[in-house]
């Protein structure tokens, strides 16, 4: 191919790049220099200093990392079993596996989180089931609490922890785990040794993912833990929308970008090195 | 090492398989298997795909449970203990070698799941990688060697743990033919120097004779014939060694009679004469090896008249074919190119009666 030619077909990219850079990295760029200027439009860091300061806001911004956190910790128990059957799994066994992934993220997200608050109602399934069993007499309180939210959440971002941990898995050669049991390795040292170290590629893009829809998800706790209990992305719509606080909400804005850009970034940093071994 | 003193009872049995059962979804594919070795021993399980010798294998390395039946290795049993209870190594068709570590590190591994520290494990694995001759490439990474150095690097990987027995899985399969060759009789050599019992697993027949003391020729989950190469070559126990193990050339024929201490059989084209008394009228497979034949002969030895279908020149050999009236087929397999012979010559194949192999005619294949 000429160079010419290369140059042109290159031109490709720019009706995307327009796109993207109108609609998506101009706002977001326009919302990050509000973010850092005071009422009068002068540069400032005060709204950051008050956010910080606020220990309303601090415990927000901890509720929502912490959220996060155990949305991602039990995403991973879940899914990891899950992609360890589909790894084995052949034929019309597979593909119902990887329609139970995938059907679901077609259903809307509100669909889903309006289902598991119904779940959760004080005489909802959950609750039925628990005293129909006898594990307690009285209902317990679900819906509204920080355990259903992350419950809830977890359950909605399964398919982005199970399938990338089910890609590794699959590229695994199965007579790695039978190669290390004839050398003497029992099972924890098989799987932490040569299971686990292989897979961690899929598990640390299944963690990014989940993480960083997880820190920033505004319908789900919306629906299942109400205006009560906070999270940061519910506190930026409520800026911009009831409180018309549009240097707070921007400010909390850019400090979620930077934690799931920093998350983003940390695990394809990781990702490339654990590639690097391998 | 191999002990000094008298073989004892015990290094004869040194594996013992016995009367493994094992079957897949209800489809028996062993019944009943015993398979013996001695310490020491190299021995090939030689079949085609399907036959069950990698199921063996996996039975004897703990890889896969037997149905019944147990394995006896140096005098314990076995047949309960997982793989890493075992001391069985394994070297895998693939080589299985773990692609997140070093060459070093692999070959370490068995020992430090053993719990060795590393600084122990040090001195072991140069000493195992110098073996395979792949000491300079101890820091490497696995994704960047070939075919030979990864071979080298997992048998440097299983031998490092001194196992009490070595299986391999068609080792040489992943590797070109000339390599192939080189490999055999450098691993050969390698175990054989170090008195390891080992069982290799192939297809390869050119390959089995090459590596091992004896072959257990595998078909459809039995052993046919479990004996040195020689013999097995020789004197094949079943119409399926001979067709196994070697070019062969077979024809059929029904035994008409007996002369002193040899059948008469009677074939499609011609009268045969074959050691041994059959039964008269009994259906029978005549089969000779290509290199027994001669293109003269005395009245006392089998003779074939033909017409030459094709004359292939191999080298250090020429390999005649001809098929007479039935479509059987004939190889007759001469020293030397320069035989004058070509297509569409008319021949006769003499072998010595002594040399003709006679089987009772398999299944469904009767004259």
């Amino acid at each position: 191919m000429s160079p010419a030619r290369a140059d042109r077909i290159g031109l490709l990219v720019v009706p995307g790049l327009a796109y993207l850079g109108l609609i998506y990295a101009l706002p977001l760029l326009l919302l990050l220099l509000k973010s850092f200027r005071d009422a009068t439009g002068a540069f400032s860091v005060e709204e950051f200093v008050l956010i910080f300061g606020d220990p309303l806001q601090r415990s927000i911004m901890a509720r929502t990392l912490r959220v996060a956190f155990l949305v991602t910790l039990l995403a991973l128990l879940i899914a990891w079993p899950t992609a360890v059957v589909m790894r084995r799994a052949k034929g019309g066994w597979l593909t119902l596996f990887l329609v139970a992934m995938i059907l679901p993220m077609s259903l809307g997200v509100v669909v889903k989180a309006f289902a598991w608050s119904i779940l959760f109602r004080t005489n909802g399934f959950i609750n039925q089931a628990l005293m129909g069993i006898g594990l307690t007499d009285a209902p317990i309180r679900l819906l509204f609490t920080e355990t259903a939210l992350v419950i809830g959440a977890a359950n909605v971002f399964l398919p982005f922890m199970v399938l990338p941990i089910y890609a590794v898995l699959q590229q695994q050669d199965p007579n790695l785990p039978d190669a290390a049991a004839t050398l003497g390795a029992g099972p924890f040292y098989r799987f932490f040794k040569v299971v686990l170290p292989l897979a961690l590629p899929g598990v640390v893009a299944g963690c990014a993912f989940v993480f960083s829809m997880a820190v920033s998800m505004y319908v789900i706790p919306s629906l299942i833990i109400g205006e009560r209990q906070q999270t940061v992305a519910m506190q930026i719509a409520r800026s911009f929308l009831f409180l018309r606080n549009e240097q707070l909400g921007s400010s909390l804005s850019t400090i979620l970008l930077l934690v799931a850009v920093s998350v983003v970034l940390l695990s394809s940093w990781l990702a490339a090195r654990l590639g690097a071994r391998s | 090492m191999l002990d000094a003193g008298p073989a004892s009872t015990p290094d004869e049995r040194y594996l013992d398989v016995v009367a493994v059962r094992k079957s897949f979804k209800g489809v028996t594919v062993m019944d009943g298997m015993n398979f013996r070795m001695a310490r020491g021993e190299l021995v090939s399980l030689l079949g085609p795909s399907g036959c069950g010798k990698t199921t063996l294998l996996r039975i004897i390395a703990g890889l896969m449970p037997a149905d019944e039946g147990s394995v006896i290795l140096a005098g314990s049993n076995i047949s309960a203990l997982p793989p890493h209870r075992r001391n069985i190594s394994v070297v895998f068709q693939n080589y299985a070698l773990f692609p997140h570590l070093t060459v070093a590190e692999n070959v370490a591994f068995g020992l430090r799941a053993r719990g060795m520290s590393k600084a122990d494990a040090v001195q072991p694995v140069r000493e195992a990688l110098a073996l395979v001759r792949m000491q300079d490439f101890a820091d490497r990474g696995i994704a960047g060697l070939s075919g030979g150095q990864q071979q080298r690097v997992a048998v440097a990987r299983a031998l490092v743990v001194r196992p009490d027995l070595l299986l391999l899985d068609e080792p040489f399969s992943a590797l070109d033919r000339k390599l192939r060759e080189t490999m055999q009789i450098e691993l050969k050599s390698l175990l054989r120097d170090r008195g390891i019992t080992g069982i290799f697993v192939t297809h390869d027949q050119e390959e089995a004779m090459g590596v091992s003391d004896r072959i257990a020729v595998m078909n459809a989950g039995r052993i046919e014939q479990f004996a040195d190469p020689s013999t097995l070559y020789a004197s094949p126990a079943t119409p399926f060694v001979m067709d196994f193990v070697g070019l062969s050339t077979r024809l059929s024929g029904r035994v008409t009679g007996h002369d002193g201490a040899l059948s008469v059989v009677q074939t499609p084209f011609g009268t045969l004469r074959a050691p041994g008394h059959r039964p008269p009228g009994a259906p029978v497979m005549i089969g000779v090896r290509p290199e027994l034949i001669r293109l003269e002969g005395g009245a006392e030895m089998n003779r074939v008249d033909l017409v030459l279908e094709d004359v292939a020149v191999l080298g250090s050999k020429t390999m005649l074919q001809g098929r007479p009236a039935d479509g059987a087929r004939l190889l007759c397999e001469l020293a030397g190119i320069r035989n004058g012979k070509a297509r569409g010559d008319a021949v006769s194949f003499h072998w010595a009666v002594e040399d003709t192999l006679i089987y009772d005619a398999p299944d469904g294949a009767a004259a």
